[in-house]
């Protein structure tokens, strides 16, 4: 499914004079099957962008067609595509782990799938749980029971992120999704991510790890006081400091700094084949 | 102004409103609140609104006295059976019950509106003072009560993630019936249940660790001291009083 959004614009409060907008024409399209990372500082309107993206705020201004769905209030299919929409696009918040409130992590992972598909035989609601549950990593026979409070944090997390994905959705938009989590957490989520992605499905996150992001992503979009100011490939929107806020990546800080130096390197910001390139630049020196 | 002072002036003004017994009163009290709105500078705007989020509840009380007050009458002006009937007692009695309401919110939201919440429940912690005498936990129950207010938006903003989240997964809190709803609510009350549990704790845990360990010896940021406006106000508030009854003696009846 391809998100297109033109001139989107949003405030909290509309009817005051001089608003402040929380979105401002904000124009992006997001390919089906692409890895986007959306980024910006605190107060910069992605929370509010993504929430647009599952009709959790109504639209305001503009246009904002998400697959097939006309998210615009206006038009009469409106209420009855909401959880048909909401199906297809799975919306984790910041801290998902919190939401959960069921007696047993079966329960509470089923929540969604019996919401969206009423109709569903207890079997096929079990075999969908076990996926979901299988595909985040957990043991179905051993979790499925257990009440949710008395899992440790990231198994929480993990829970929750199976709840989502259980529906099987088409997007996937994930609100800070690696806050808190240590280096291997982080590092698993990520490649949970990478692989729901094969079926060539979209995944959406915000972030404000600049190096998550570049490493991660196929595309991304910096948005600042509620405007997308850069759109692009990682190599192209890291070239220089979009907002004094924000810190360039790692990697393309070292780009830069060997640039300084005499330096060039041509990569694509991606660590592997930064170091790949560093290599082979370092070879070509030592070989003269 | 000292809160201590606001707060006892606020319970003298609501005894005077309920001592008023005829529109003199009425006007007299009336005078005073606005006057006191005017000059402690709160946007009428908002004191309107507070005004205006109990319309339903005096229209509620209005329209019950108006069918079934039972007073003494000398007119009745419509009747339907034996108890629903509108006499010239009744629309007066409706009428009070009205501007009774009104001037109260009125007062009351000039006080909120004026003190901050710090001020309030040091201010109640200072009144209610002389309850040490007997052991009652007085500090600890202000300290309740401001904690209880600081995490109202916290809260506020919590419910409303969590229903983000509850709707990200299709949960459904606006059709169906009353039990239905009810049902509904579970997905939301628990995670919040959950939450404010954790923040208690953690809460309790960051007080320990910042060795707090109640009321003794411990000092204020604010002092509170009782100043000229307190007395013009005090004097004011008693000159109202005393208005009150005065009109209710010489007036006798209800105009």
């Amino acid at each position: 499914m391809r998100i297109i959004c033109k001139d989107l614009s949003f405030s909290y409060e509309p009817k005051k004079k001089n608003t402040a907008y929380a979105l401002e024409n904000v124009s992006l399209t997001i390919e089906e099957g692409e890895f986007f990372g959306i980024i910006g500082h605190t107060g910069s309107g992605k929370s509010t962008f993504i929430q647009h993206l599952n009709a959790l705020v109504p639209l305001q201004s503009g246009e904002l067609l998400v697959g097939e769905f006309d998210l615009d209030t206006k038009n009469k299919q409106y209420k009855k595509n909401l959880k048909a929409l909401r199906s297809k696009v799975g919306m984790v918040f910041q801290y998902p782990e919190y939401q959960l409130f069921a007696e047993s992590v079966f329960e509470d992972v089923a929540f969604g799938l019996k919401n969206f598909y009423p109709e569903l035989s207890l079997k096929q609601i079990e075999q969908k749980v076990k996926y979901a549950i299988e595909l985040v990593g957990l043991n179905y026979y051993q979790i499925k029971d257990k009440s949710p409070f008395d899992l440790s944090g990231g198994q929480k997390r993990r829970v929750a992120i199976a709840g989502v994905l259980v529906t099987d959705p088409e997007i996937l938009v994930m609100d800070e999704p690696v806050a808190g989590l240590d280096p291997v957490g982080k590092k698993e989520l990520m490649d949970l991510l990478h692989s729901f992605k094969k079926g060539n499905k979209t995944v959406i996150i915000v972030s404000h790890d600049m190096d998550e992001v570049c490493e991660n992503c196929s595309r991304i979009a910096i948005m600042q006081g509620g405007k997308v100011v850069k759109v692009g490939k990682p190599s192209e929107v890291f070239t220089e400091l979009p907002d004094e806020n924000l810190e360039l990546p790692v990697v393309a800080r070292l780009k830069n700094a060997l640039k300084t130096k005499g330096v060039e390197i041509d990569c694509k910001l991606e660590s592997d084949d930064f170091i790949e390139e560093i290599v082979k630049k370092y070879k070509e020196r030592n070989g003269r | 102004m000292d809160s201590r002072v606001k707060i006892l002036l606020l319970i003298a003004y609501f005894v005077a409103i309920f001592l008023v017994s005829n529109f003199w009163g009425f006007a007299v009290a009336g005078a005073f609140i606005v006057l006191a709105i005017l000059f402690a500078r709160v946007p009428v705007i908002s004191v309107l609104k507070s005004v205006k989020s109990i319309l339903f509840l005096v229209l509620f009380t209005v329209i019950l006295n108006l069918f079934f007050y039972s007073g003494e009458y000398k007119v009745i002006y419509w009747q339907v059976g034996d108890f629903i009937q509108i006499t010239d007692s009744s629309v007066i009695f409706s009428a009070f019950m009205a501007l009774r309401l009104t001037m109260l919110v009125m007062g009351s939201s000039l006080l909120t509106l004026t003190t901050t919440p710090v001020e309030l429940t040091d201010g109640i912690e200072s009144l209610l003072s002389p309850l040490k005498v007997i052991k009652f936990p007085v500090h600890e129950l202000a300290l309740i009560m401001s904690i209880a207010l600081r995490f109202i938006p916290t809260l506020a903003d919590e419910t409303e993630r969590i229903i983000c989240a509850q709707k990200a997964r299709g949960g459904d809190f606006e059709s169906g019936g009353i039990a239905k709803r009810a049902k509904a609510m579970i997905p939301i009350l628990i995670p919040l249940l959950v939450s404010s549990f954790r923040r208690a704790e953690e809460l309790g845990d960051a007080m320990d660790a910042r060795c707090y360990s109640g009321s003794k010896g411990r000092t204020r940021y604010k002092k509170m001291k009782i100043g000229y406006r307190d007395v013009i106000a005090t004097v004011l508030v008693a000159v109202v009083i005393f208005l009150i009854v005065y009109f209710n003696k010489i007036f006798v009846g209800i105009i």
